[in-house]
């Protein structure tokens, strides 16, 4: 690990919330959307400078801090990273910066408070990726909530109480759960008279040892709080409606960022710790099925959505099943697939919702039907809407192929039936996206109003730009990414499986990790 | 870099260049989409909330075309408002556009001519960076130069060029036309990439790529809903293909570990022959070919595609994207040759469709319709040869097809041009694909009539044309294949191999008949007879400019002589080189073929040989000669005069077997209902219905003890003492227990 | 490190120090009250005056307890537990003082001697604290009880008030009898009133497991104190009590009331009926039936909070959920619960008194704008005020960071409830997250009212809050964000103040999963 690197990622955290604080300071609209975006250009420099310092063959924690919180507690502000959190980090310091761009001028309302929400989200978020402290990524994982509940409820649509309040109750019902099971693992770890122990690594190595029943339990508890955030099929009805309602920024920090939460989980927490449950056959098999049936359903019911959002966020249920899909199958490839989708899903979804977040500031509406034609009268919007459609359906050369490829190719080693099913997700991705941006763009222009219609300004070529770039770059050359995700993944791969044959997982031991006391 | 042989003959030779194929078109795409861009792009204002600026709808999208043709550019005058008389960079593009594919070609026939010089036996793979390596997958972007490949990128890259010089004259007003370049650029991008690709994956980039142009292409006037459907059905019909090639490469993958063509030929070898395994395999790249290659049960959508401009549906629709599928079985021979029962199911269903699309063009009025089906039927030929290992065959007539169907469809497309002058010169409207306006053409234009005739005898297999021989060879193959090869031995549904191929050959001659009859109909409609376009409007009909047929002059003269490129040994003409075609690909498809027949190198028996050719000419030429007697005083439409009812085989060909509608009745309605009501309906209604449930008992017994809250002390004082008992109970309760 | 013979009344009048600076400085501003014409500006005074005291109690209480006093066992306890519940309980009397001056001032309400009885119901909350005799603990309960009695209809304008105090009044002693009776009990079966007394003969061998007298004993007890902390099914009377009272005094019962009963309920449980790790004596009893006390109040107080329109209901039901809540930590009955209790003591009080407070500063003459909808759009009028409220909601919902110390309570109090480890234990604490989630839908809901809302076309003028009152409101929110962010110090007060009891064996290993 780069020695000096350690107070990156205590900066990137306090970084945003200086920001807020400024914001607040000087309550003046002007001014404070240029601080968010300085700010979080700020944290952009940071994710990069941990990007280019990351060793990419170092299987440990890098960039590994681990202060004293409340020692009684046994509670650390212990942060690190490995290829995956490194990677969702960039990704999210990517994004929140075009966020704000996107917001620019359609945000009128109160614009301090929502760009200082809007930070705080950002340090929320990071705060997730880079704990390793149990208690620490509880309390991120709920500190995100909170502005994400007013940025929908203030900012949002006309349902917008109602879906933020959805939103707010359904993530806290599963977050609730899991705080009980983290509870139970940390008080319980070790011996008698040692404080508790909210460590990441040791608790992987406590965990091992506990009986398979209380295992079974304990993972169903944090399996409700990601497959409600991810999400899987039968707990996706938040999504719709939150997504709909938010505001531009708000859908595309949600979909980009915030679903990968729960994947995230998984992929730290959920697996790794209860590896024997999460390769019970029973478990596995449901979870398999709830992720090919999310993959057809999402992608099914997107066929037929009037609104444009919608439909996304539909496709989001659909895309987000791959990833599940690709981390039970449990290969090398299926996990760096899913990894990789992730990230594409994260960049072409928020591409997706900050374009209709762009005609929807133009027509203020979302109706797929309130369209038609309109390519000819916005060519700009309409070449980049459809690229980043075409990338959101995985079309070769394009970041979505890469992702799904991966996951689908390494899934069909382990479970080809699943992957049988799964793959026609796909034909029927390009059957909604090209249905509706036919009904945008396409057919007659028939609604005399949309004749006006004014096309891209510089600002929103400006932040559509980086986005077009990464989804060509990630198509044709995603080995940076591989090259940075591969080593954690082998190590998760290996993690659950060694594990789930009820050997305590070595290399858990050779993880640094935040120091026990 | 050359991974695995250290001096292969052709490196140091222009062939390390490849990469310059693909990247030319792409840079024209680049630039081309730039202009088109530039050309008709406004930026908005810094807010775009403030009020509209009154922008008069802007010239980027063509115009609102009245037909399929309508956007041609004489129509652009009846476009809504103000098209410029001239599309903004035309000269430049018109260099870059063609230029960069002319270019491409150039470079092509450098390579070509160092492998001539070199003749090398193993492929020339070029590996430039990775793509997706994880674990152990390593799939790398790479190129492989063999002579299958050069032989594809030879007529992508000539043919490309061709029609794209046509397409200067034929798009000249477009206002579109700097966008309509970049696509056909992206095109041949992308088609070189699937030919050149050295693995499956890089193939497949190709493979979907070319299904995005001609998505764009087709759909390139898309003010017209008609369009946008027939791409987005190409799309979408395509990706139901690629689903299978998706599996095979997994199934590949999952089973040999590699995905390289060089890797999976020397791991085919591990496979099973005839097992379930390279079966299963087969079957999935056979799918994927029906969808590119517009077989059944996928071929609904190359008919639709039709509703591109006119070179469009000659280049990509004709001559190179839908021989894709060919290509993919002749690249995975060996594979193919391992399975007996996958090869005969594609020739089953080549034959069939063959025959299918034949009958359907029978009846077909408009003429780019009836190109269509003849065009799916035509591969229905190919895929027949490559199914039963006749690959030279195969990519043979693939070669021979490209220059006759090229040449008909952009006979077609000055056709089309002539009417549409002739209507907007007469400011009339009418339907200028329909053969029941036309009529009598031969005089306006002699040139398009002689060369389209070149093209009808070659397709209807007349001697000495090129479709002759290379038809000829398919079907002598496949009567040799019946006799003797693993297909014969091997079953099919039961039945054995051998009947199946001989069934076959008859099924081929019957399409072999219809294919003469069609033609031969549609340039009696189209040429001869009495014009049937109206007075004023033949006074305006004449050939189209040179830069639209020199290119049709030279496909004739292709289409003349291509036959010769591969001759059979015994056919008696001396001089001529014999079997040019099969020596060259010898190297690629060679063991592949032997491994079909027994290891026996095939050399077709003279006697056989002559008597199929006899017979399959004498088909064709009475086919010819019949329906010229036929239609001679044919008044085309007279037999839709209303009160007679057409018959019934009319009516079902003519509404092509209703398969689009069974289509549309049986799979698209159903799949859209159920996800509406019982999907999003349904299911997000019953999970939301349960979770509101349960906010609603809370609330209900909220407000029940609300109700027990009534203010009433005594109320409270009896509830108090209830508690009392209630923990007094559990109390004893608990004492017991 | 003195140690007082509770025997030797000096030693004694030294060990309750505290208490008797309170009393003292209570009589002395009743006194002074009564001295001067009613007048607002008297009334305003004695407040001050009152507020100087409680700071004088503060001190000396601060001074015991660092001067970590201990005495021999006898009718008061000395012990780190009575300094911390004393200093709660001071905080939340400090509070009600200040917001009663400002909230007397508006409703025209001129008794000074208000402020003195809240003195006087405090001194009666830290006998409470300190109670080590059921003596003590009943005299302590009525001292408290019958101040708040007057308290609650001290609003003599409004006959709500007067209504609320008369239900207050006639359901307390009824449920005192009942105390009073499982005292007398107790005193049946062991001949004893000292705590430490009792449980010496509880848990000696001339005690059968299941004497009939101690078993109904318990469970009147239970009812006794189980009404005063308002636990579900006794809770009846606090709904109405609540809205009744004036706002200040309902903050004083949520908090303040709640406090000492709660501290002399754990005392008398953790000393009285202690684990045993041999199972003697009478835990498993108790220990099972303030599980299903605690259960049963955090089911019903939270549902029942979800319908209430009224902001003073509305706290008066999430008052009784924390309620259940604190149950929960006392159930361990273990020094970690004990801990855990003060600690969530501490951030219930704070943020029930910022939410009180803001009721306060929101509210007009008369006790109006207390509807939830008359907090519409309060975000577009008072921010910071809207922004306090949110924090306090968020600190009763228990949100990491943005609710300060709220979580961190519900986390430790979770720590103390699954340190049993078994099943029950679980299920306690899944009861407990489960209808955490419940309360999400009306602590969300005032804050969705407050930013969500339009504020109404025609707002109704809302009288500037006092000072005092705008000063309660930041000091709590400053001490919950405060302390959320840097709780160690807290946490190890709280630790160090857990009553001394038999150690709470370590548990097994964990298995409810059954062995592996």
């Amino acid at each position: 690990m780069p020695s000096g690197g350690d107070w990156i990622l205590p900066t990137l955290l306090a970084v945003p919330a200086i920001g807020a604080a400024l914001i607040l300071a000087t309550q003046r609209a002007g001014i404070a959307r240029w601080i968010a975006l300085l700010t979080l250009g700020a944290e952009f420099g940071l994710a990069l400078v941990l990007w280019f310092g990351f060793d990419a063959h170092d299987p440990g924690w890098q960039f590994a801090v681990s202060l004293p919180w409340i020692r009684s507690w046994g509670i650390r502000l212990a942060l690190g990273l490995d290829g995956i959190g490194l990677v969702l980090v960039l990704l999210t310091t990517f994004l929140m910066p075009l966020a704000v761009l996107g917001s620019w001028t359609s945000i009128r309302d109160k614009p301090a408070s929502f760009y200082a929400l809007l930070l705080v989200l950002t340090a929320g978020m990071l705060g997730v990726f880079v704990a390793l402290d149990l208690f620490l990524f509880y309390v991120m994982w709920e500190v995100m909530l909170v502005p994400m509940y007013f940025i929908i409820g203030i900012w949002g649509g006309e349902r917008r109480v109602y879906a933020s309040i959805k939103f707010f109750v359904y993530t806290m019902m599963g977050s609730l759960l899991m705080l009980v099971a983290i509870l139970y693992l940390g008080f319980h770890i070790g011996t008698p008279g040692r404080p508790p122990d909210f460590a990441i690594d040791n608790l992987m190595l406590y965990a091992a040892t506990l009986s398979p029943a209380t295992v079974r339990l304990l993972f169903v508890a944090f399996f409700l709080a990601f497959a409600i955030k991810v999400p899987m099929f039968p707990f996706h009805t938040w999504l719709p409606d939150a997504h709909v309602e938010a505001p531009t920024a708000g859908s595309v920090v949600l979909a980009g960022i915030m679903l990968k939460m729960g994947t995230f989980g998984f992929l730290r927490l959920a697996m790794p710790l209860f590896p024997s449950a999460a390769l019970d056959p029973t478990f596995r098999a449901i979870i398999l099925t709830l992720a090919v049936v999310g993959i057809l359903y999402g992608a099914l019911v997107a066929l037929v959505q009037p609104d444009f959002k919608k439909l996304v966020a539909y496709s989001s249920v659909s895309h987000l099943g791959f990833v599940m899909l690709g981390l039970f199958a449990l290969t090398v490839q299926s996990v760096q697939g899913a990894i990789l989708v992730m990230v594409n899903h994260g960049i072409s979804t928020g591409a997706l919702f900050l374009l209709i977040g762009m005609i929807y500031e133009r027509t203020h509406s979302r109706m797929i039907s309130a369209y038609g034609g309109i390519a000819r009268v916005v060519p700009l919007f309409a070449a980049a809407l459809t690229f980043v459609a075409l990338s959101s359906i995985g079309l070769p050369g394009t970041n979505g192929f890469v992702g799904e490829a991966l996951v689908l190719i390494g899934a069909f080693r382990t479970e080809p039936f699943y992957v049988l099913a799964a793959a026609v997700g796909v034909i029927v991705a390009a059957a909604y996206l090209l249905w509706a941006i036919q009904r945008m763009l396409f057919d007659p222009l028939d609604k005399p109003s949309n004749a006006a219609l004014l096309d891209l300004n510089w600002r929103e070529i400006g932040l559509l730009t980086p986005l077009l770039v990464v989804i060509v770059w990630m198509g044709v050359y995603p080995a940076p990414v591989l090259d940075r995700t591969q080593v954690a993944a082998a190590r998760f791969v290996g993690l659950v499986q060694r594990g789930a044959v009820g050997k305590t997982p070595r290399s858990a031991r050779l993880l640094p990790g935040a120091p026990r006391r | 870099m050359t991974p695995g042989l250290v001096q292969h003959p052709l490196a140091g030779t222009a062939a390390e260049f490849v990469w310059a194929l693909p990247l030319l078109p792409l840079l024209g795409f680049v630039v081309n989409g730039a202009l088109a861009l530039a050309s008709s792009v406004r930026i908005g204002p810094d807010n775009p909330a403030t009020d509209a600026h009154p922008a008069a709808v802007p010239d980027v999208a063509g115009p609102a075309p009245t037909d399929a043709e309508g956007a041609h550019p004489t129509d652009a005058a009846q476009a809504p408002p103000v098209v410029p008389a001239r599309p903004a960079f035309r000269t430049l593009v018109t260099v870059i556009g063609p230029g960069v594919v002319a270019l491409a070609l150039a470079l092509a026939v450098a390579i070509f001519v160092a492998m001539a010089g070199t003749s090398p036996t193993t492929p020339f793979v070029q590996t430039y960076f990775p793509w997706m390596w994880v674990g152990d997958l390593h799939i790398n972007v790479a190129f492989q130069v063999d002579q299958l490949s050069m032989l594809m990128v030879l007529v992508i890259t000539g043919i490309g060029t061709l029609i794209h010089l046509f397409s200067v004259g034929y798009m000249r007003d477009e206002p579109g036309y700097a966008r309509y370049f970049a696509y056909l650029n992206l095109f041949v991008f992308f088609m070189l990439v699937l030919v050149l690709g050295a693995n499956y994956p890089i193939l497949f980039v190709g493979w979907e790529g070319v299904g995005l142009c001609s998505y764009l292409l087709i759909g390139f006037w898309y003010s017209e809903t008609a369009n946008a459907d027939a791409g987005k059905k190409a799309f979408i019909v395509n990706r139901i293909g690629d689903y299978g090639l998706l599996m095979a490469m997994f199934l590949l993958f999952a089973n040999l570990k590699t995905l390289d063509f060089v890797g999976v030929t020397a791991a085919a070898g591990d496979l099973v022959p005839g097992g379930v395994l390279v079966t299963t395999i087969c079957l999935f790249l056979f799918l994927a070919c029906t969808g590119k290659s517009a077989q059944i049960p996928l071929y609904v959508w190359l008919p639709d595609a039709m509703a591109g401009p006119t070179p469009v549906s000659a280049l990509i629709h004709a001559a190179t994207m839908v021989t894709a599928g060919v290509y993919l079985v002749a690249r995975s021979a060996l594979l193919f040759a391992l399975a007996p029962v996958a090869g005969l199911t594609v020739c089953v269903i080549g034959g069939l469709t063959a025959l299918f699309a034949a009958s359907i063009a029978l009846t077909q009025w408009d003429i780019k319709k009836v190109l269509a089906y003849s065009t799916v039927s035509q591969l229905g030929f190919m895929f027949v040869a490559v199914g039963c290992g006749a690959y030279v065959a195969g990519v043979f007539h693939l070669v021979a097809h490209a220059f006759f169907k090229a040449l008909l469809f952009l006979g077609a497309g000055s056709v089309i041009y002539a009417m549409h002058d002739a209507y907007h010169a007469a400011h009339a409207h009418g339907d200028a694909q329909d053969m029941r306006n036309m009529g009598g053409l031969r005089r306006r234009m002699p040139w398009t009539w002689a060369l389209m005739w070149v093209a009808t005898l070659a397709i209807a297999g007349v001697p000495l044309f090129a479709g002759f021989f290379s038809k000829d060879e398919i079907m002598g193959t496949l009567f040799e294949r019946a006799r003797s090869s693993t297909l014969a031995d091997a079953h099919w549904l039961g039945m054995p191999g051998g009947t199946i191929l001989y069934a076959l050959y008859g099924v081929l001659l019957v399409a072999v008949a219809m294919t003469a009859v069609y033609m031969t109909r549609l340039m009696i409609y189209t040429f001869h007879g009495v014009n049937r376009t109206g007075e004023a409007e033949a006074a305006a009909l004449r050939e189209a400019p040179w830069i639209m047929t020199g290119p049709l002059v030279v496909l004739g003269i292709l289409s003349a002589v291509g036959g010769f490129l591969n001759v059979p040994t015994f056919f008696p003409l001396h001089g001529a080189p014999p079997e040019l075609l099969a020596q060259w690909l010898d190297p690629v498809v060679g063991p592949a073929a032997l491994r079909v027949t027994h290891g026996i190198p095939f050399v077709p028996d003279a006697s056989t040989g002559v008597t199929l050719g006899v017979v399959a000419a004498t088909i064709s030429i009475l086919g010819i000669v019949l329906t010229c007697v036929r239609l001679r005083t044919a008044r085309p439409g007279a037999d839709a005069v209303p009160g007679r009812a057409e018959p019934a085989y009319r009516r079902i060909l003519s509404h092509k077997y209703y398969v689009d509608e069974a289509y549309d009745r049986v799979i698209v309605r159903p799949l859209i209902g159920l996800s509406r009501t019982v999907l999003w309906k349904g299911v997000d209604g019953m999970i939301d219905g349960a979770v509101n449930a349960v906010a609603w008992l809370g609330r209900a017994i909220s407000r029940i003890g609300g109700m027990i809250q009534s203010g009433q002390v005594g109320t409270y004082a009896w509830v108090l003492v209830l508690g009392v008992l209630a923990v007094l109970g559990a109390f004893s309760l608990l004492h017991h227990a | 490190m003195t140690s007082y013979d509770l025997g030797v009344p000096l030693q004694l009048s030294a060990a309750m120090r505290p208490d008797l600076v309170l009393m003292a400085g209570a009589t002395a501003v009743t006194v002074w009250s009564a001295w001067r014409p009613e007048s607002a500006s008297h009334q305003r005074r004695c407040g001050l005056a009152s507020l100087v005291v409680v700071g004088a109690t503060i001190a000396a209480v601060i001074v015991a307890w660092v001067g970590g006093a201990s005495a021999s066992p006898g009718i008061i306890a000395v012990d780190a537990f009575r300094w911390a519940s004393d200093m709660v309980i001071l905080i939340a009397t400090g509070c009600t003082i200040a917001l009663g001056i400002d909230y007397n001032a508006r409703e025209g309400i001129v008794a000074g001697e208000s402020h003195a009885l809240v003195l006087f119901a405090t001194s009666g909350m830290m006998l409470l604290a300190a109670a080590r005799d059921m003596t003590i603990v009943f005299l302590g309960i009525e001292l408290m009880s019958v101040s708040v009695y007057i308290l609650t209809g001290l609003n003599r304008r409004s006959s709500k008030s007067a209504e609320a105090a008369l239900k207050y009044f006639l359901l307390g002693a009824f449920s005192t009898g009942f105390l009073l009776y499982g005292i007398a009990l107790l005193y049946g079966a062991t001949g004893a009133t000292d705590l430490s007394v009792i449980a010496a003969r509880l848990a000696g061998p001339g005690m059968a497991p299941g004497t009939p007298l101690v078993l109904l004993a318990i469970p009147l007890l239970l009812v006794g104190f189980g009404f005063k902390v308002a636990a579900v099914p006794f809770h009846m009377w606090a709904p109405d009590v609540y809205e009744g009272a004036p706002t200040p005094i309902t903050a004083f019962m949520a908090a303040g009331v709640k406090a000492g009963a709660f501290a002399v309920f754990l005392r008398v449980w953790i000393e009285v009926f202690p684990y045993m790790a041999d199972g003697r004596g009478f835990y498993a009893y108790w220990h099972a039936a303030v599980w299903g006390l605690a259960v049963a109040t955090m089911i019903f107080g939270n549902l029942l909070a979800l319908t209430q329109r009224k902001i003073k209901r509305m706290l008066a039901y999430s008052s009784i959920a924390h309620a259940g809540y604190l149950l929960a930590a006392v159930v361990a009955g273990s020094t970690l619960g004990a801990s855990a209790f003060l600690f969530y003591l501490l951030a219930y009080t704070l943020a029930t008194m910022g939410a009180f407070a803001v009721v306060i500063a929101m509210g007009n003459v008369g006790e109006a704008h207390l509807d939830l909808d008359d907090y519409a759009g309060l975000w577009a009028v008072r921010p910071w005020l809207a922004v306090s409220m949110s924090i306090c909601m968020l600190a009763l919902l228990g949100f990491p960071i943005v609710g300060g110390l709220g979580f961190l309570a519900k986390w430790y109090v979770l720590q103390a409830a699954l340190e049993g480890a078994a099943q029950p234990q679980v299920v306690l604490a899944t009861v407990l997250v489960l209808t955490t989630v419940v309360s999400a839908g009306y602590y969300l809901r005032v804050i969705q009212i407050m930013f969500m809302r339009p504020r109404p076309s025609a707002p109704a003028t809302t009288a500037r809050a006092g000072m005092l009152t705008e000063l309660v409101v930041a000091s709590t929110v400053v001490l919950l964000l405060g302390f959320g962010l840097a709780p160690q110090w807290l946490v190890d007060r709280a630790n160090a103040s857990a009553p001394p009891t038999p150690h709470f064996a370590r548990p097994l290993p964990p298995s409810f999963g059954g062995p592996r």
